[in-house]
């Protein structure tokens, strides 16, 4: 169940990605809503799910793009296993401290993969600190709306339940 | 503080190890199209299309039906601007015949490409900051890998890896892997073309110590890299400086690579292999 759940929100966050990344390219709107999707399985079901679930985002994004594969599934191995470390060592319950916590995986997502490339190709570039801040802005926020949703929509769900037996109930009186 | 069973660890390490070696493979070797990313390609592609279907669908509906602000005044440019386009695409007939008159006379190869296909650009790169696009055109629609593609307003960059039979991967000109041999129109010197990080996000090298460059030189496709054909626009120059004797030349690319909705890919086959700068795109099997 647990495995589904993980393999699910990964192959959302993938095709969310794909399907949004296409009319950002090139341009400076740059977000990761994969790096989301992975903080999101490891907050929500821990530092193995987390640690999955970037290997497996970060692998997929790797052979579907331009790069050399296994520079995102190390990123987010390590980011999803320390998150879903995080989440159970620390409160982060409410969205906004979820919201924090993909904030600051966003930032050390970036310095590792750039660190990373300058290992691989041994030439260390300056770090795009305002790239970086704009894309740790659009994940947080992007992570705020899925952590709300997914923390108010069950509860929406059960009410919506509720009203409706209650109104066949009350026809049936 | 941090108790977890000694078997997560374990599990941690060997990920961590088998990334390492992936990686290792790939940089040490270079060669060849893993099967791997063959098959995932493949996948994924195909949910795009479905993905991309329905993106442009609601698009289209809110374009189409919520959002007609503004349609007759617009309406009324695009005929205006129409016209214009149509006289000029007279002139550049007018010249093309003449052009053709000229290369029968020396005796040339005709230089402009034969054939175009239009395709769809159905996804994005899923990494940020990595430019590919993903097109719905393939090997079955005659693409084959290093094909120029093109857009409206100039160049977009090239096809990549071996294209499938319903989808190509093309690799974007302002890529940090992607380059172009460019010649600037006025002045008529060459360089080399590169994408990066910058802004603007191309830079030319390799131009001649004693050209004239001015900021708002066009620049255009040489052909000499044998990748892509003569005389695309690539963009203007932003920024020119010679420090002692080297040329820093910035281009703004004249196509907007974050509104990329058609392209057009030139059936051409490559004319030559390339050796050396075009070839830096050199992700394996690319």
């Amino acid at each position: 169940m647990k495995a589904t759940a993980v393999l699910l929100t990964v192959a959302l966050s993938v095709a969310l990605q794909l399907a949004l990344a296409r009319y950002t390219v090139g341009g400076r709107w740059l977000f990761d809503l994969v790096l989301v999707g992975v903080v999101f399985a490891a907050l929500n079901w821990g530092p193995v799910a987390g640690m999955l679930a970037g290997t497996a985002g970060g692998l997929i994004q790797d052979v579907l793009s331009d790069d050399i594969v296994g520079t995102g599934g190390l990123a987010k191995t390590l980011i999803g296993f320390a998150a879903g470390l995080l989440g159970t060592q620390f409160d982060v319950a409410r969205p906004a401290a979820r919201a924090g916590v993909v904030a600051a995986a966003s930032v050390v997502h970036r310095l590792l993969i750039l660190a990373l490339r300058g290992l691989i190709e041994q030439h260390w570039p300056g770090v795009p600190w305002t790239a970086i801040l704009w894309e740790m802005a659009l994940n947080s926020l992007c992570a705020l709306f899925a952590f709300l949703a997914s923390e108010r929509l069950p509860g929406a769900v059960a009410r919506g339940r509720q009203n409706r037996r209650a109104g066949i109930r009350r026809r049936d009186w | 503080m941090f108790a977890f069973h000694r078997r997560t660890t374990y599990l941690l390490l060997a990920i961590c190890l088998g990334h390492v070696l992936l990686i290792s493979a790939q940089v040490q070797s270079k060669t060849g199209l893993p099967v791997l990313e063959t098959v995932t390609f493949s996948a994924f592609t195909r949910l795009q299309q479905g993905l991309g279907g329905i993106t442009d669908g609601v698009r289209s509906i809110w374009t189409n039906y919520v959002w007609l602000r503004g349609a007759a005044r617009e309406n009324a440019w695009l005929k205006q601007r129409n016209l214009e386009l149509e006289g000029k695409v007279q002139q550049a007939e007018a010249l093309a015949s003449r052009m053709k008159a000229l290369e029968d006379a020396l005796d040339l190869r005709e230089s402009v490409p034969s054939g175009t296909t239009a395709a769809r650009v159905i996804a994005g790169d899923p990494a940020p900051g990595s430019l590919t696009i993903t097109i719905d055109r393939g090997s079955s629609d005659g693409i084959e890998t290093d094909m120029a593609v093109i857009a409206s307003h100039g160049l977009v960059g090239r096809v990549i890896n071996r294209p499938l039979p319903h989808a190509a991967q093309v690799q974007l000109l302002i890529g940090r892997n992607a380059a172009a041999a460019v010649v600037f129109e006025r002045s008529g010197a060459g360089g080399i073309a590169e994408g990066g990080s910058g802004d603007p996000p191309l830079r030319v090298e390799l131009v001649p110590n004693a050209s004239d460059i001015k900021v708002g030189d066009r620049v255009l496709t040489s052909g000499q890299d044998g990748l892509f054909p003569g005389g695309f626009v690539v963009g203007t120059v932003e920024r020119a400086e010679r420090h002692a004797g080297q040329w820093t030349v910035a281009v703004r690319p004249s196509v907007d690579f974050s509104h990329i909705d058609v392209v057009l890919v030139i059936l051409d086959k490559p004319a030559r292999p390339v050796p050396g700068k075009s070839g830096k795109a050199a992700k394996p099997g690319s």
